[in-house]
């Protein structure tokens, strides 16, 4: 009887205390997300950055300027020729879980075998790949050669065979540079992207724009002409999808300017970015075109209900003349619907000094465990090689070619009268000011600024403010960001 | 000799009954509030700590006091995103009193009124994140909401753009927030409502009074604590409004509200210092809000008090206490 009731007593009471401590929690919930949002952030982060942490086996790069005894370096690979004889077994680990499925993978490992017959190669897909392959590869334990994942360039020869001097390199392949560190070659990336503007041939004939425009002036002309010869919507914005916006930033270093260093070396220390040049390049003329385009109603009707999903079909069908997307985007758009043959691909339409240039960059870089054995390490030479020249991967991905000799799929037909250059790294020790600058001036250039460009239509279709405005307050917070963070102003 | 009372010993407390009670109660309470304190207390303290640091989610972090609350004063961003909430605040006057309105009726003998609550709740049930979607196409130039207004009559030429005229949009985007919450609102009344003595009707009736009468003697008084409640909630749920902006807009075109814009500055800026500080601010806002309408509603009910025997009880020794000085003087 007693401990009854004790123990009802005891129950009323946790129950009036928890409820109270309910509603306590309850009435916080509102405004406190934000607050479990960044706390569960934090570490998380900070455990993902102790991956990169430098393993053992630093006595490994005295020795990595120069090729090792007995492995080749990637210029001696003969393909085809070269040890046919050799007998080893590789293993890989990729992301490309897509191409495992449908047999891509396998179907170019069995050509692979039948010039190197006794190389077997052990391919792995893992899905996870930008968290779990700095896992593996900080354990070791990931076989011979697998895709490059976010390290630090000081430490890759802690991890990574030196495939090649830089200067042997770049004359085999494209986009050498992007894993090197110290003159040395790292990586060899299994295709490429080249940035610049999906459009639809139909469109543009039935237009009657003939050639593909070269300069701002001759794409709004383009456009124009498309407005007043056909039904479809000269340049789709994208507006409301929010990153199909930010798109436009991918061409405001090399496109514009012909520069390969100023994204990465120069943007962030310069005074006055987005000044007007006067003769059709830099960052002012890029986003003078999409306001022009606005302003003379060249665009979408209605531009804030866009939908991402469904312009892949109108561009496919021809009610859509040109989208500002990057290469990745064509074959999405190509297989949209039965028109894929009117999609083409042409570089942006800005000429530096009567020079198009295109913007393309690398995908994921093979590279060989530094610690594999010798045999392992020139069979996997041998197979990266193979790949890049004989497996005509990179061509069927739609990728702008690896190998130097190597042919472009048709779509980059349009390119070939322009310099193809792919951005410069920046820096020793500036490596973040780009990432800092962009955050703190809250432009966020290539890094989901796609507010800052939605403005500008906004601002071109309301009349709400000028360009120059737009562009006076944006170097404004350039300025007082680099102010703020004590950057150099060159 | 006086006998000392008898002093237990410490073994003695606890397996007595007194004893037995504290130690069940502390055991039993440990856990809930160890729960608060880890899940709700802590981060909020964490993210109170945040807003006096220049910070990132990663990389050091540098102390810059008061810095980030005189940013958000000094930004038009954050205040410019509040008066949005004021579009927010009139839809929801209006979703509460188009609930109220609709809660009275069903209230009473309707033919299907199971299948109207049914119909008008269902919105509420619809992820947010779908509603989003729904109205981005229901708002679409020619598309539905168009097409239902052409065969009314009107021309599609002077229709608005709902999402990108400013004028309009942001009316728009509350007409979706107060489609989702109108049928729970109504749901919660009607609760209420029936918790009022059905007598109490056939008697009003018998005096001759008509449903208004009923409506505001009767069942206005009987819910006033639900009501109260709902205002509250309201107001502060358009001081935070979010998912509408977010879905359909992005937060683009002059719609984004202070939480889209907090948003925007603590994930894509990674200015998590600075969002912290707008959070703390907005919170300070909130509570604000919330005394003034308590103080507010308890003006506008003042009379409802007098039922109240404590109320009464008060102005009495009120009264006394007035009588005893006059008295005295």
């Amino acid at each position: 009887m007693k401990l009854k009731k004790v123990l009802a007593l005891a129950l009323a009471a946790t129950m009036t205390l928890s409820l109270v401590a309910c509603g306590g929690g309850n009435a916080d919930t509102n405004t406190d997300t934000p607050a479990a949002d960044t706390s569960t952030d934090a570490p998380a982060d900070n455990a993902n950055d102790s991956t990169d942490a430098p393993a053992a086996n630093a006595d490994d790069s005295a020795d990595a300027a120069a090729p090792a005894e007995g492995v080749p370096s990637y210029s001696q690979v003969n393909v085809g020729t070269d040890y046919t004889d050799l007998t080893a077994t590789i293993k890989w680990l990729h992301h490309k879980t897509d191409r495992a499925e449908d047999g891509t993978i396998d179907a170019m490992i069995a050509d692979f075998n039948k010039v190197y017959p006794n190389i077997t190669v052990e391919p792995e897909a893992i899905t996870d790949y930008h968290e779990d392959s700095l896992l593996r590869l900080s354990s070791g334990d990931w076989g011979d050669i697998m895709f490059i994942p976010a390290v630090d360039k000081s430490e890759l020869a802690t991890y990574f065979q030196p495939l090649d001097t830089l200067d042997n390199m770049a004359k085999e392949i494209n986009f050498a540079d992007a894993w090197q560190f110290d003159g040395i070659s790292y990586g060899v990336p299994y295709m490429a992207n080249a940035q610049g503007v999906v459009y639809n041939k139909a469109v543009f004939e039935a237009a009657g724009v003939t050639e593909l425009p070269k300069t701002p002036d001759e794409f709004i002309a383009a456009l124009q002409a498309i407005k007043d010869n056909t039904d479809a919507i000269p340049l789709y914005t994208n507006y409301a999808a929010g990153w199909t916006m930010g798109a436009w930033d991918a061409y405001i270093g090399v496109v514009s300017n012909g520069d390969d260093t100023y994204m990465n070396q120069k943007f962030a220390h310069a005074a006055d970015p987005f000044k007007d040049n006067g003769d059709g390049t830099g960052a002012y003329a890029l986003y003078k075109i999409l306001f022009d385009a606005v302003a003379n109603g060249l665009i979408e009707d209605d531009y804030t209900t866009t939908d991402w999903e469904g312009c892949k079909g109108m561009i496919n069908r021809g009610e859509i003349g040109t989208m500002v997307l990057g290469s990745w985007a064509f074959a999405q758009m190509v297989e949209a619907g039965d028109h894929g043959d009117d999609i083409g691909y042409m570089p942006f339409p800005m000429s530096v000094n009567g020079t198009q240039y295109a913007l393309a960059g690398g995908d994921f870089n093979f590279a060989i465990n530094v610690n594999s054995s010798d045999e392992n390490k020139t069979a996997a030479m041998v197979f990266i090689k193979w790949m890049t020249e004989e497996s005509g991967w990179c061509y069927n991905e739609g990728g702008y070619t690896v190998d130097k000799n190597g042919k472009n799929p048709d779509m980059y037909a349009a390119f070939d009268g322009c310099t193809v250059l792919a951005d410069q790294p920046a820096l020793a020790g500036e490596e973040t000011m780009l990432n800092d600058i962009n955050a703190e001036s809250e432009l966020s250039f290539n890094a989901g600024g796609n507010t800052k460009v939605q403005r500008i239509v906004e601002a071109a279709a309301t009349g709400s403010e000028t360009f120059d405005d737009i562009m006076a307050d944006w170097t404004a917070a350039w300025n007082d960001a680099q102010e703020e963070l004590g950057i150099e102003v060159k | 000799m006086a006998t000392k009372p008898r002093k237990r010993s410490f073994g003695q407390w606890a397996t007595s009954r007194d004893g037995q009670k504290v130690f069940v109660m502390v055991a039993f309470m440990t856990v809930p509030l160890l729960l608060l304190f880890v899940f709700t207390y802590l981060p909020f303290a964490e993210m109170f700590g945040f807003s006096f640091y220049n910070m990132k989610y990663v990389g050091a972090r540098k102390f810059v006091g008061f810095k980030n609350y005189i940013r958000v004063f000094q930004r038009d961003d954050c205040f410019g995103a509040l008066k949005l909430s004021l579009y927010y605040m009139v839809g929801s006057v209006v979703q509460l009193a188009l609930s109220l309105y609709l809660a009275t009726v069903l209230s009473f003998k309707v033919k299907g009124s199971g299948i109207f609550k049914g119909f008008m709740f269902f919105p509420f049930l619809i992820n947010g994140i779908a509603i989003g979607f729904i109205f981005k196409f229901f708002y679409t130039r020619g598309f539905v909401f168009d097409t239902v207004l052409q065969w009314c009559g009107f021309q599609l030429d002077n229709l608005p753009y709902w999402l990108r005229d400013k004028g309009v949009n942001n009316i728009s985007l509350v007409g979706t927030s107060v489609w989702r919450y109108f049928g729970q609102n109504m749901v919660l009344f009607i609760g209420a409502i029936m918790s009022v003595d059905g007598e109490l009707y056939e008697a009003a009736m018998l005096d001759g009074a008509n449903r208004f009468q009923q409506f505001k003697y009767i069942i206005l008084p009987s819910i006033k604590t639900i009501i109260t409640l709902n205002v509250i909630l309201s107001i502060t749920g358009s001081l935070s409004a979010f998912e509408p902006p977010y879905v359909i807009t992005s937060g683009a075109n002059g719609t984004g509200t202070y939480f889209v814009i907090m948003h925007e500055i603590a994930h894509t800026q990674q200015k998590v210092g600075l969002a912290s500080a707008m959070a703390v601010v907005l919170l300070m806002i909130i509570f604000a809000a919330t005394i003034l309408q308590k103080l507010f509603f308890k003006y506008v009910f003042k009379s409802a008090d007098d039922e109240d025997l404590n109320a009464t009880a008060k102005r009495d020794k009120k009264l006394a206490k007035m009588a005893a000085r006059k008295a005295g003087r």
